[in-house]
């Protein structure tokens, strides 16, 4: 398991045929959820809860990834994306249901990236995760909301 | 905008913070959109969310919606799953209660059921720390420790090429929020709290996997009434983004996702 704080903090799984890994399968999945976790816990102080949930693959270059989530009006949300090296630096972008970009908070780190909004419609939202610099690595992409 | 304005905490190192260019972001494709993966794991929601969306508009009686305790002891493992996901959710709201005593009973209920699906006991195990931080009324690491009791039971699932078993504790566990959430709007109705209860994309992906089941469990009875019922339920949470379901949808809803909850719990008689 990776080395989440809590006690009973369980292996994830991701559970769809779609999804891009069945749960943490590599240390670098592992290592990216650390970094992921690392930039979603700043945020912890300010009362967001992160979901234990996670979505983890592979990034390459040229070819992002798109994941969907399903989001409530009212609650505020940072999506976050972790990646290790030889990923430089990475992306998180956030669209409606329609496929229109959503105005968002960003940070962005090195290998790390993020996006706070609260959505004025209940629903589905899309994640875009992509690669701008650097070569293929893994990937982890998790939120958390108030 | 809220998130200009609040400190970023914990000594990260902010390279850039700056409003995003939607202007210059493209659109997504309808490739793309199709193509998105969706997983349970980030794409459904924990009953959590949907609580704490709720809780902003006047915090409900959580613990009106607290039910008697059903049964444990079901027959075939199709109810085991659906009851163990009603459970679950049955956390959710013991926790926004704060009720530790239900906590506890519901952390035994959900060991018991698990147990009878199969789910190792190192993994039981672990998920008796549901009932110790019920007594300890840590209510923030409940709601995370529910959610990670899930993941785990699923994993163990999946383990066990039970994939099926899987969509069915997570239909249950969607159609058990959907009913308590539904009750709260339907009791202080305002157009606000109705917006919440639009989940299109879950409702047609949950119906979905229940037609792709195995044919020997789309044929169990109670899976049967789950799929017709589920695709009525889905009907009423897909409204338009701008619109907000009436009173008597809102009432409908509650009482479809109550009646169905009530024959996922009922043990079969013999």
């Amino acid at each position: 398991m990776s080395g989440r704080i809590l006690p009973a903090l369980f292996a994830i799984v991701t559970l769809a045929a779609a999804a891009p890994a069945p749960g943490l399968a590599t240390d670098e999945e592992v290592a990216a959820r650390q970094v992921a976790l690392e930039v979603a816990g700043a945020f912890q102080n300010d009362g967001f809860k992160i979901r234990d949930g996670v979505c983890t693959g592979r990034l390459e270059k040229d070819v992002p990834k798109v994941i969907q989530v399903n989001l409530f009006a009212g609650n505020e949300y940072w999506l976050v994306l972790g990646a290790v090296a030889p990923a430089k630096k990475v992306q998180i972008s956030v669209f409606d249901e329609t496929g229109q970009p959503v105005e968002t908070e960003p940070y962005q780190g090195d290998a790390a990236s993020a996006a706070g909004f609260s959505p004025g419609v209940s629903g589905p939202y899309y994640v875009k995760v992509t690669l701008l610099e650097g070569d293929p690595a893994a990937f982890c992409m998790l939120y958390s909301y108030k | 905008m809220i998130w200009l304005s609040r400190p970023l905490a914990g000594g990260l190192a902010i390279l850039c913070l700056c409003t995003t260019a939607v202007a210059e972001t493209p659109a997504l494709t309808a490739a793309e959109l199709a193509a998105a993966v969706r997983s349970d794991a980030v794409s459904i929601p924990t009953p959590g969310e949907l609580m704490a969306a709720l809780d902003k508009q006047g915090k409900p009686d959580w613990s009106a919606r607290i039910r008697p305790p059903i049964s444990t002891n079901y027959s075939r493992r199709a109810q085991m799953a659906l009851n163990l996901g009603g459970l679950i959710a049955d956390g959710y709201i013991a926790v926004e209660a704060e009720d530790a005593q239900q906590v506890k009973n519901l952390g035994r209920d959900i060991l018991e059921i698990a147990k009878a699906l199969g789910v190792p006991k190192e993994i039981r195990d672990r998920g008796k720390s549901l009932t110790e931080k019920g007594e300890e009324k840590r209510w923030d690491v409940l709601r995370e420790e529910l959610e990670a009791t899930q993941n785990e039971v699923k994993q163990s699932l999946a383990a066990n090429k039970d994939q099926p078993l899987i969509d069915l504790v997570t239909v249950g566990g969607w159609v058990r929020g959907t009913e308590v959430v539904s009750a709260s709007i339907d009791e202080k109705y305002t157009e606000a709290g109705a917006r919440l209860l639009r989940q299109p994309a879950i409702a047609e992906s949950l119906t979905g996997r229940l037609k792709a089941l195995p044919e020997k469990l789309r044929d169990d009875p109670v899976v049967k009434v789950v799929t017709e019922k589920l695709d009525e339920i889905a009907r009423l949470v897909a409204f338009p983004r701008d619109g907000a379901p009436s009173a008597d949808a809102v009432k409908q809803l509650h009482a479809l996702a109550a009646e169905l909850m009530k024959i996922i719990s009922t043990k079969e008689k013999k």
